[in-house]
């Protein structure tokens, strides 16, 4: 703490999204914070040159501000509605603790389960996971409860990139994708707006590429900021990039000669040359069931791992093996006609012409082939880099998906589309091509080199949930349902909130059939996350969270959301709490590092009067609920972040003992400091309070997965799925059995080659259309926001005026063109109306959107929050609806809806 | 002699106003006192639509329109070109602010904060009486450039002597320097550059450079 009359400097991190964390200094005046500026300390470590974003600015603000709840409350009006006063009144930490410790324990001793076989307690916190490295020592409480359904979406499944962490993973570890930005000269953006979601590290990587001589085209149907700082922008339709895609891998595939791919990438490093036999399954070898290939110098089929073989990449044949269907259907064939996968992909796309595509996506014919040929001269198909003493491969070559591209229906194609075309030119996961940042459904999750295992039939493991008779689940063991309806989301403490969150909400209302009924949880924890306005339906969901019996809500300032809580707890925030996390190696978004470790978060100022540390309340929370040792017992383990044991060393607390945040903390610092120097090094809270972070090198060739496939000799799943086709068989059959049915749509997206289907048409009324009276003839987009972007910081006056320096945070962007034909003009009231409600906001006319399509930035609509609620600005999630129909098989939905638009006022 | 000046890369710029927060920090402005802002611009019709974003402030010109008109002398021009406000000695006739053809300058007659009538601690601890009834903008945070030259520091290249939307971009779009020095980082990239100076046709010889691909 400062002494009156000190100034001081304090190191410490903001990781208010999923692209940090920055590290920053916070400038103290006799005890007041009054700046943060960049740890320039962090320049020479740091992928952003050690900057900070702009949310780390509200910091200031967000400690000082005035709307902060800032003792625990309990509701004493039991009526829970948005039209409900709560009648909060102020109670003492103990009667605010011992009354959720109490909660705790009756529900605990109910047993874990409720009737219906679900979590009787359930937690929600905000995207990415960044409220878990605010919420101090809480995963270990959370550890100690037992069942807990994770899976009440916030906002992900809908809002998130969610087709993309679920095939990314699949097919090359990559929980999200990101360009190789520093050495690729040539990037397809589908909607991926870097510049607003990438964070430090993204914008800066991004700005030294142009400089460097990168091309982006950024396709998309309104000009994002990335737009703006790209080479070209191309409006294309949306939710036609799939369209685009076929397209381009039509012209690699029919336009140039097959020796201009990657050929031996193509036959060495995917499965393209693996046969496919007549029932589309692979062609077996009988006695080892691997899958075969073709070798031409013996001419016959060979296992797929034969050494030294150069297996055709092309080509029809006959040969005798095996097909494995789904259930252990085998299909013997003595002869039989098999063909390449990669010859099946060719034959697949001849008619996805860029003639074809450019009706479907709205862009100019030669622009689809300009784009697809200029990727393949981009390639440098042949020419090598040396990384960290290795040779590797130099395709400085690369696709990215944004939002509403690469979630919900055609989310697969796309994703399929952006993989498949790296493979052409060998462009993934190598220096200058497409790679994977994180994993979080495959382990170890700090390291996805490591989750590199080998898997069947040539490819990496994946922890698939099973779809056989015998260990396939016909009870989910949450409300969404994931584990049972969705085998790729695998089943680990992320895959409940990577199902198809959204059902957990709409499940509520009425459980489909043949499944256990959702219920409400008994008990509901919420930090950090808003569902009640970051959800689809958000007013829908707002009504569903005020049936929820207890909700205990960590609580910042009053939300629409902890409006309806029983118990809420102010923590003691950003800058007034200590907390140690993983800083480095690989991360989402561009969180490419040389360096990996650890940075503390420490209290700058002396916490807000009435507030304490999360590390406090949940060592009080386990000891008031009679779980302090099990509780101990999981931060030693980990849970808080760091192992406190290893090797050759030892932090472990007294389990039976209660310890403060310090000592927690410290003994976390040490272990951290042991692990990072084997042991050597046991530097403990005060050097991290002094020097901010610790690291230790991280090398660049460690960025990609491309070197240990090699030494795997294991391959990308590209570009047959056939794996994911006979899963697809097997869920269907297992849900058929149980008579559910409601799937089968989804259902038909596990197939080996996607092609285009009319993804828009899922959202557009043909008949309406057909009859020339669509009354939702508009496209309405939603946008990320850098100043916004889940920092809970819409109560932050700065972030908000500088936020509205930026065209378009006001109110509802439409073309200029398009409004003034409906007598629209600039700063008008407008309403926007989809099929299930409107919502009303200012028309900001600009000439960079579509004139079919309608953006609004953000998420909006409060009418409870501090400040935000006089924003009146207008919000997407009020008039998406939550629909199974709109669900594709991963869970996911795509964030746009069809809308109509209409003049209610005039300018202000 | 020095003459200090800011350049902006446009073709870096990202418009993400973080530069703009950091100068409301460094220079505790009030409420909606931006003297640093990045604009949003959009020219052509659709499709050929460009966007563009435009850091814009004190252009600290060589001859600067504002000072000329000031009755009191309280803006000047500093032997190292940054353009400075003496509130002592001003006024608050807003000639400059008129005059300035840049926009940027501010004139705050009644005290103003984030949330309310009434400061929060940290407003508290930076709020300056001196700053209301008179004119006021960036000043490229002249006191710590001084502070760090007295330290043997380098503006534009030590964080500590330089201004801090230089050292806040995260794009590394606005670079700082001593324009008369031919191996400064300014001077580089001016003469390796396109570049232009807004409103040069008026003829202040702006202090400010903006880096961009004329095609």
């Amino acid at each position: 703490m400062s002494k009156p009359g000190e100034t001081k400097s304090v190191a410490t991190y903001c990781y208010q999204c999923v692209a940090g964390p920055d590290l920053l200094k916070v400038n103290v005046q006799d005890g007041v914070a009054v700046g943060v500026e960049p740890n320039f300390d962090a320049t020479e470590i740091h992928p952003g040159a050690g900057k900070i974003c702009v949310k780390a600015y509200g910091l200031i603000q967000k400690t000082y501000n005035p709307h902060r709840i800032s003792t625990p409350m309990k509701r004493t009006n039991p009526k829970k509605g948005r039209d409900e006063d709560p009648g909060f009144v102020p109670i003492s930490w103990d009667e605010a603790l011992d009354a959720v410790a109490a909660k705790v324990v009756e529900v605990m001793a109910d047993g874990g389960l409720d009737e219906s076989g679900y979590p009787r307690i359930a937690a929600t916190f905000g995207g990415g996971g960044t409220p878990q490295s605010y919420m101090g020592s809480f995963p270990a409480f959370l550890a100690t409860l037992g069942p807990v359904d994770f899976g009440f979406g916030g906002g992900q499944g809908v809002g998130c990139t969610h087709s993309e962490h679920l095939y990314g993973e699949f097919w090359h570890r990559a929980f999200t994708v990101s360009a190789d930005t520093p050495t690729t000269k040539y990037l397809v953006s589908f909607g991926s707006n870097i510049e607003a979601s990438g964070g430090v590290c993204g914008v800066w990587r991004h700005a030294n590429a142009r400089a460097n001589g990168l091309k982006r085209v950024q396709i998309e149907p309104a000009q994002s900021i990335t737009a703006a700082c790209s080479a070209e922008w191309v409006p294309i339709k949306p939710k036609t990039d799939s369209a685009f895609m076929l397209a381009m891998i039509h012209v690699l595939l029919h336009e140039h000669d097959v020796g201009e791919l990657d050929v031996e990438f193509l036959k060495h490093r995917t499965s393209a040359p693996y046969l496919v036999a007549p029932g589309g399954y692979y062609l077996r070898d009988k006695k080892t069931k691997k899958p075969m290939i073709w070798d031409p110098a013996k001419n016959k089929a060979v296992v797929f791992d034969t050494p030294g073989v150069e297996p055709a990449l092309m080509g029809t044949y006959t040969a005798s093996g095996f097909e494995q269907g789904p259930d252990s259907e085998q299909t013997l064939h003595k002869s039989c006609k098999v063909i390449t996968a990669h010859n099946k992909l060719v034959d697949h796309v001849k008619s996805s012409t860029p003639a074809w595509a450019a009706e479907i996506c709205d862009v100019k014919e030669e622009t689809i082939r300009r784009v697809a040929n200029e990727f393949l001269s981009h390639a440098c198909i042949g020419e090598t880099i040396e990384i960290d003493g290795q040779t590797l491969p130099y395709r400085p070559v690369a696709i990215t998906l944004g939002k509403t591209v690469n979630n919900g229906w055609g989310g697969f194609e796309c994703c399929w589309g952006r993989t498949l075309l790296a493979c052409l030119v060998g462009a993934l996961e190598v220096p200058g091509g497409t790679l994977g940042t994180t994993v979080r459904l495959n382990r170890q999750v700090n390291d996805r080199l490591d989750s590199v295992t080998p898997g069947e039939d040539g490819f990496m493991s994946f922890p698939m949930n099973p779809t056989d008779p015998q260990r396939w689940e016909p009870k989910p063991n949450i409300r969404n349902a994931y584990k049972t309806l969705v085998p790729l989301s695998a089943d680990n403490a992320w895959s409940q909130a990577l199902g198809p969150t959204h059902f957990s909400w709409m499940f509520q209302d009425k459980t489909p059939d043949n499944l256990p009924k959702a219920t409400s949880p008994e008990l509901w924890f919420v930090y950090r996350s808003n569902p009640a306005i970051s959800t689809w339906d958000a007013p829908g969901v707002t009504d569903k969270i005020s049936r929820f019996p207890y909700i205990v809500a960590f609580a910042y300032t009053m939300d629409e959301t902890n409006h309806m809580a029983d118990i809420l707890l102010p923590e003691s925030n950003d800058l007034e709490s200590t907390q140690l996390i993983r800083i480095g190696g690989t991360k989402f978004i561009e969180q490419f590092w040389c360096q990996e470790g650890y940075a503390l978060r420490q209290p700058a100022v002396k916490a807000m009067e009435g507030s304490r540390d999360f590390t406090d309340i949940s060592t009080e929370l386990a000891a008031r609920s009679g779980l302090l040792e099990a509780y101990n017992v999981r931060i030693n383990k980990g849970n808080a972040g760091v192992r406190l044991f290893g090797d050759n060393y030892d932090f472990s607390l007294d389990p039976a003992k209660k310890h403060d945040a310090e000592a927690i903390w410290d003994a976390s610092c040490r272990a951290a400091s042991a692990e990072l120097s084997g042991g050597k090094n046991k530097d403990g809270l005060d050097w991290y309070k002094e020097h901010g972070f610790k690291v230790k090198p991280y090398p660049q060739s460690h960025w990609y997965l491309y070197p240990r496939l090699v030494e795997h000799g294991l391959r990308f799943e590209m570009p047959y799925q056939e794996r994911l086709t006979r899963i697809g068989v097997e869920l269907g059959n297992r849900l058929h059995e149980q008579d559910i049915t409601w799937w089968d749509e989804q259902l038909k997206e596990y197939r080996p080659l996607p092609g285009w289907e009319n993804i828009p048409g899922l959202w557009e009324d043909s008949a309406a259309i057909a009859k020339g009276d669509d009354p939702h003839p508009f496209w309405l987009l939603t946008s990320r926001s850098m100043q916004y972007s889940w920092g809970s910081n819409v109560t932050i006056q700065l972030m908000q005026e500088v936020a509205s320096n930026i065209a378009g945070h006001g109110g509802v962007v439409i073309n200029t063109g398009a409004a003034t034909k409906l007598g629209i003009a600039d700063g008008d009231l407008v309403e926007v109306t989809s099929p299930l409600r409107s919502t009303k906001g200012r028309a900001v006319l600009r000439q960079g959107i579509r004139p079919d399509t309608l953006l609004m930035i953000g998420q909006f609509d409060h009418w409870k929050t501090p400040v935000a609620k006089d924003f009146h600005v207008p919000s997407l999630n009020t008039v998406t609806p939550m629909s199974m129909k709109l669900t594709d098989s991963t869970g996911s939905s795509a964030d746009l809806v069809k809308v109509g638009v209409t003049r209610i006022g005039s300018a202000a | 002699m020095t003459r200090y000046v800011m350049v902006a890369d446009l073709r870096r710029c990202v418009g993400c106003q973080t530069c703009t927060a950091a100068c409301r920090h460094a220079n505790a402005t009030p409420t909606g006192v931006q003297w640093r802002r990045v604009l949003d611009m959009e020219t052509g019709e659709y499709p050929d639509v460009r966007r563009t974003f435009v850091p814009v402030g004190c252009m600290h010109c060589e001859d600067p329109p504002c000072m000329t008109v000031c009755p009191t002398t309280a803006t000047r021009k500093r032997d190292d070109g940054i353009v400075t406000i003496d509130y002592d000695l001003c006024i608050g006739c807003t000639y400059c602010d008129v005059a300035c053809p840049y926009q940027a300058r501010y004139k705050v007659d009644k005290a103003d904060f984030a949330y309310s009538d009434k400061p929060t601690d940290a407003e508290e601890a930076r709020y300056d009486p001196k700053r209301l009834g008179v004119s006021t903008k960036c000043d490229f945070c002249a006191a710590k450039i001084d502070a760090g030259l007295e330290k043997g520091l380098t503006p534009g290249v030590d964080p500590e002597a330089t201004p801090a939307c230089a050292n806040s971009c995260i794009a590394g779009a606005l670079h700082f320097g001593d324009i008369e020095d031919p191996n400064s980082n300014v001077s580089k990239l001016v003469a390796e550059n396109e570049s232009f100076r807004m409103h040069e046709e008026l003829g202040t010889k702006p202090g400010f450079y903006y880096l961009w691909d004329e095609s």
